[in-house]
């Protein structure tokens, strides 16, 4: 027998990630509760369960989908652009992970931290292009979920 | 987990900021922990790796010792 709510969890985690891959941007909770037709309360309700399974990561007010990994549902510095559409990241793991579950060729719009120099990283889906940089991992794993957002 | 043109360009933010040194990861290792960790986010079965996962899939790219470890309390 299931656990409460892992259908509708399920469901409204592909609903959410079908919303962000065609938009490029995170539905609000009436997308999602309009696109499955439930209430908005259960939508509410498998937010903070998918919160708490560490599948997205929502804002104070509950509704608002800070990520949903590898993409970022508020506008970052980090873009990915994949064909006409251009995507959030969260950081420089996520920036290549959205080519890896797009499995598209993409364009990562990034700059040095250090310098402010632009970074342009071709992606093809066997991986980048050989461009000189490296990523930086400030916290350790065990405290990314600390503060996942500063992580 | 920020990009950077070069090491030295991450010393340099890291001694300007304050913050320690950590790790670096190259281009090649960060999309293979992309792949791993995202390729298939986007399926219906779709999970985040368990912990045993991610040791393995950090210890497949290269990155081993306690700062990749998922359950450690402390590391150097």
């Amino acid at each position: 027998m299931s656990a409460p709510g892992t259908e509708l969890d399920g469901l409204v985690r592909q609903t959410v990630y079908r919303h962000v891959v065609e938009t490029t941007r995170a539905p609000g909770v009436a997308d999602v509760s309009a696109a499955l037709g439930r209430d908005r309360t259960a939508i509410r309700d498998a937010y903070a369960r998918l919160f708490a399974r560490r599948v997205l990561v929502l804002a104070a007010d509950g509704e608002t989908i800070v990520m949903a990994p590898p993409f970022s549902g508020v506008a970052a510095q980090l873009r990915k652009q994949v064909g006409a559409k251009e995507y959030f990241a969260n950081c420089s793991w996520d920036a290549l992970g959205i080519a890896a579950a797009l499995r598209a060729d993409a364009v990562v719009h990034s700059r040095c931290e250090q310098s402010g120099e632009p970074l342009i990283i071709p992606v093809e889906r066997t991986g980048p292009g050989p461009v000189p940089c490296v990523a930086h991992f400030a916290v350790p794993a065990a405290r990314w979920w600390a503060d996942i957002v500063y992580t | 987990m920020l990009f950077f043109r070069s090491e030295e360009r991450v010393d340099a933010w890291c001694r300007a900021a304050g913050l320690p040194r950590r790790p670096v990861v190259t281009l090649p290792q960060l999309w293979h922990l992309a792949t791993a960790w995202y390729g298939n986010r986007l399926t219906p079965e779709a999970r985040r790796p368990a912990p045993d996962e991610m040791r393995e899939i950090f210890a497949a790219t290269g990155l081993t010792g306690a700062f990749w470890d998922p359950s450690a309390d402390s590391f150097a």
